[in-house]
C-alpha cells in the first residue's frame, strides 16, 4: 500500500545472486572460522546498514558477504572435509540448540585442521560479542538536523535562575 | 419401697478405684527447632546454596556467550540474504497491487485514490511496511507459519 512507483526498488536481476544453502549446524559449526575469515566484510555490511538504515543502499555490500562466505566454505571443502562433518554432526545430534559445549573433542581435532591447512586460528568465545572498530571509505550519511522555527514559544534564557524543586522528585508518583 | 433397694440392678457406676483424673492443662505443640536453630538452618541452606551455583554459573555464563559470539558471526550473512529477498518480495507485492486495482479509476499504486500515505516524508522514502500488509497477497498460511515461527521450531 505504501510502495508507490516512485520508491525505487532494485530490480530482480541486481538481487539475484548465488545463495549459501547450508544448514544451521553447517554454520554454527563453522561460525567462529568464518567470522575471523570474513571479518572486514561482515563488518562493513552490518556498519552500512546501521548508519543508512535501508536494505537497498546495502546491497553490494550485501553481495560481497555472501560471496565470502561462499569463498569460505568451498575452502573448507577442499582441506578439511571430513573433520569438518564430523563435527557439524555432533553439533546437530548433541543437544537442541546446537549447544557447543558438547563437543569440544571434535572441535578440537577441527580446530588443528583449520590452524595446520589454511592457517585460520579460532578466535577467543566471547570475539563477536564485543564491539569492533571498523574503517571505511564509505561517507558517513547525513544526520538531519534539528528544525528551527522562527514563530516558536520563547523559552527561559539559559542564565535564569533555576530552583530546586520544592517537593523534591516527582518520580516518586511515577506510575499514578 | 424399702425392699426395692435391696434388689442388686445394674447400676450405671464409676469404675472400680475411681475416674482417673482428667488433663485440664495446656498442651503445648512440640518444637523440633527453636527459632536460633531455624535461622541458623535457613543460613547454612543459603550458603551452602551459593557455594553450589557459582560452581557451575561461571560456566554457564560462558557457554551463553560462546552461543552469542557464534551467532553474532553469521548473523550479516544471514541478513544479506533475508534482505535480498524483502526487496524481492516488495516488488512482487507492488506488482501484485497493481494488477489487482488495474480497473479501478481514480487508484494509484500506493496511495489511497491518489492521495500520498505519509505526506512528510520525500515520496522515493522506503517505508517498510506492516507484517499483514507484506503478506497481503499470499495466503494465510504464510504468514500465520511466520507469525508462530517459534511454534514450530
Amino acid at each position: 500500500m505504501v510502495l508507490t512507483n516512485d520508491v525505487v526498488l532494485p530490480e530482480e536481476s541486481e538481487l539475484t545472486v548465488e545463495e549459501v544453502n547450508l544448514s544451521t549446524a553447517t554454520l554454527r559449526a563453522g561460525s567462529f572460522h568464518l567470522g575471523k575469515y570474513c571479518e572486514k566484510a561482515n563488518n562493513e555490511f552490518m556498519l552500512c546498514r546501521i548508519e543508512e538504515q535501508d536494505p537497498r543502499k546495502c546491497i553490494n555490500e550485501g553481495k560481497v558477504v555472501t560471496a565470502c562466505t561462499l569463498d569460505f566454505f568451498r575452502k573448507v571443502k577442499k582441506a578439511c572435509v571430513a573433520e569438518f562433518n564430523q563435527y557439524a554432526n555432533c553439533l546437530d545430534k548433541s543437544s537442541g540448540d546446537f549447544g557447543l559445549q558438547h563437543c569440544r573433542k571434535t572441535q578440537g581435532v577441527f580446530d588443528k585442521c583449520m590452524l595446520e591447512n589454511l592457517n585460520l586460528e579460532r578466535p577467543p568465545f566471547g570475539y563477536f560479542c564485543e564491539a569492533r572498530v571498523h574503517d571505511t571509505k564509505r561517507p558517513k550519511p547525513a544526520v538531519e538536523e534539528k528544525a528551527v522555527y522562527p514563530d516558536a514559544t520563547p523559552t527561559l534564557p539559559d542564565d535564569a535562575e533555576r530552583k530546586p524543586a520544592r517537593f523534591g522528585s516527582r518520580l516518586y508518583w511515577m506510575t499514578e | 419401697m424399702a425392699e426395692a433397694c435391696q434388689i442388686a440392678r445394674k447400676q450405671d457406676l464409676p469404675p472400680p478405684g475411681g475416674y482417673k483424673p482428667i488433663p485440664f492443662k495446656r498442651l503445648p505443640a512440640k518444637q523440633y527447632f527453636s527459632g536460633y536453630a531455624m535461622f541458623a538452618g535457613y543460613a547454612g541452606m543459603t550458603l551452602v546454596s551459593i557455594y553450589l551455583y557459582n560452581l557451575t554459573c561461571k560456566k554457564i555464563t560462558k557457554n551463553e556467550i560462546e552461543m552469542r559470539s557464534a551467532k553474532m558471526a553469521i548473523y550479516p550473512m544471514l541478513l544479506a540474504e533475508r534482505d535480498r529477498e524483502y526487496l524481492k518480495q516488495l516488488r512482487r507485492n507492488r506488482d501484485a497491487e497493481a494488477e489487482l486495482m488495474r480497473d479501478v479509476p481514480g487508484w494509484e499504486v500506493g496511495t489511497y485514490y491518489g492521495e500520498r500515505v505519509y505526506k512528510l516524508l520525500p515520496p522515493d522514502a522506503l517505508v517498510e511496511p506492516i507484517f499483514h500488509e507484506y503478506y497481503a497477497h499470499s495466503s494465510p498460511t504464510e504468514w500465520f507459519k511466520r507469525a508462530y515461527i517459534k511454534l514450530q521450531s
